[in-house]
């Protein structure tokens, strides 16, 4: 025992980059890749992992002052910037807990495949971030204890199975996907909230005979959608806002200097995350490929569902138009909340996640989508306002240069309320 | 062609998804291997649904693991039998026929 400790304790010791990479290989031999392809895989994530840094270092030059001066400008007390999902998975990944995330989600997998307690096949790798988001978390607030965080993580993965088989059915009819159902860590934590609304709005004579049509919106905001665009119109916002209110003497051009630039940077920012996420990707792909190669083999004749990434429901046009209109009601939102303190920035690019299992519990219902994805979204701030100092703490453990000052970092796609139950119930018994 | 000499020809293929990071990665990597394996070079795009229609008439396929809400003109292929590993044989010959005709 003391021996394996010191072992861990070396690897963590050495950073994400190392890490990581290490666990994925290990994994990828005991799923039987072979060693030239795991070792691809396993550094391709490293490298994932360095380019992440790099942008997140773009993304504080950019934003960083441009928040403390809107904060000033403005008054308003958004200091926890919204970093992005591409990021929030970067830092869960990063710490102990997240580098064994792989490792404990599939054994609660097979765990709960053996026992029949569930029939989701979960090989969405990717987004067992939001396993290791929680599981970090927990692991923070009890003072860096391993064992409670990857059970926090354990019992994410656990829930996510559970739901993904309970709204099957519906995606399944809904999107015409036989044998899929959706664990993604962020959208199951939606589906209670949508149920819970389905059975208040049903109540209501009038609010639930709500239809609306989506096609000719839909046409309209078809450029919005594009993250560059988006990049650039919240950059010039932010700008003006900022820089444009209170000009303290600076002179037209300056000013107008300051927001264009930021527009660019934040175009920038917009389109680089991604890019990198897919290096990140692609090591993971491979090993995801041998999962599902590895589980068939032992289970099979069994029903399965294929656990997937809920990103393959954002193209129904439902969707996508209530995921744009979310954006400025977030905006708003983030501005008219009291105790709210997160500005909403980067996952303004992945609204349509957050609704993306409403169309199908409310059979393409574009009003409730809209609706519901508000009430989410209000829930989703105070959340990852909650989060913020936490993440902010948590990047600078795994080594993020995060400049010391006023503003923190926080990410909508981690205000799910499995983790805030799971952190609120470690802290009091942690004491912290 | 501009741009090709001798040898195969490089078709190009937009793969879309929500994000044009996650499930569109994995798309891009199964298909460039398997198609490779038939002796057919291609040259993937990954983009978000929403870009579709933008980015597809340049290609010779699209790829899509979310559902495709446009009219486009070139052909449209589910990419979830890559995610699943359910039915991969026939799409990947059902995208093999598409391109050899084009």
């Amino acid at each position: 025992m003391e021996t394996i400790k010191a072992i861990f304790d070396f690897l963590t010791g050495l950073g994400s980059p190392v890490m990581l990479p290490i666990i994925i290989f290990v994994l990828g031999l005991i799923l039987g890749m072979n060693a030239g392809r795991a070792f691809i895989a396993a550094v391709t994530v490293g490298v994932g992992f360095i380019g992440l840094g790099l942008v997140i270092g773009l993304l504080f030059t950019a934003l960083g002052p441009a928040t403390e001066a809107m904060m000033k400008a403005t008054g308003l007390q958004l200091s926890a910037l919204d970093v992005g999902w591409g990021v929030a998975a970067a830092i869960a990944f990063g710490t102990a807990v997240g580098s064994l995330v792989f490792i404990v989600a599939l054994v609660v997998n097979i765990v709960m495949l053996v026992l029949k307690w569930t029939k989701t096949l979960n090989v969405d790798m990717w987004n067992y971030w939001h396993y290791a988001f929680t599981g970090s978390l927990v692991y923070l607030v009890t003072g860096n204890n391993l064992v409670l965080g990857l059970l926090a993580a354990a019992i994410h993965a656990a829930v996510a199975l559970l739901i993904a088989d309970w709204t099957a059915k519906d995606v399944q009819e809904f999107f015409k996907l036989p044998g899929v159902s959706i664990p993604q860590g962020w959208a199951i934590t939606s589906v209670p909230i949508i149920k819970g609304l389905n059975w208040v709005v049903e109540k209501i004579p009038g609010l639930r005979d709500i239809h609306w049509d989506s096609e000719s919106l839909q046409k309209r905001l078809g450029i919005v959608g594009q993250p560059i665009i988006l990049g650039a119109l919240l950059g010039l916002l932010f700008g003006v806002v900022a820089y444009g209110i209170r000009p303290e003497g600076a002179t037209f051009g300056v000013i107008l200097g300051k927001v264009l630039l930021l527009a660019v940077q934040m175009a920038a920012v917009m389109l680089l995350i991604p890019r990198i996420i897919a290096i990140f990707m692609e090591g993971l792909t491979p090993l995801s490929e041998a999962a599902r190669a590895f589980m068939k083999a032992r289970f099979a004749g069994r029903e399965f569902f294929i656990g997937l990434d809920s990103a393959i429901l954002i193209g129904h046009p439902i969707t996508i138009t209530a995921g744009i209109l979310l954006i400025p009601i977030t905006l708003l939102l983030a501005a008219i909340l009291p105790g709210n303190t997160t500005l909403p920035a980067a996952d303004l690019a992945a609204t349509a996640f957050f609704v993306a299992m409403v169309p199908p519990l409310t059979r393409g219902n574009l009003f409730r989508s809209i609706l519901y994805g508000t009430i989410i979204m209000a829930i989703v701030l105070y959340i990852a306002s909650a989060f913020a100092p936490l993440l902010t703490q948590i990047a600078q453990d795994i080594g993020y240069a995060i400049p010391e000052g006023a503003v923190q970092i926080t990410g909508l796609s981690g205000g799910n309320w499995i983790a805030w139950i799971l952190t609120t119930i470690s802290r009091l018994f942690a004491g912290g | 062609m501009p741009g090709s000499t001798a040898g195969p020809r490089l078709y190009k293929i937009v793969v879309s998804c929500g994000t044009a990071i996650a499930t569109s990665t994995h798309v891009s990597i199964r298909v460039k291997e398997m198609l490779e394996e038939r002796g057919i070079k291609v040259h993937t795009i990954q983009c978000r649904v929403t870009e579709v229609p933008h980015l597809a008439p340049d290609a010779d396929l699209v790829i899509s693991t979310a559902q495709v809400p446009y009219d486009i003109s070139v052909p449209v292929v589910d990419g979830i039998p890559f995610l699943t590993g359910i039915g991969v044989k026939e799409v990947i010959d059902r995208i093999e026929q598409i391109l050899r005709i084009r």
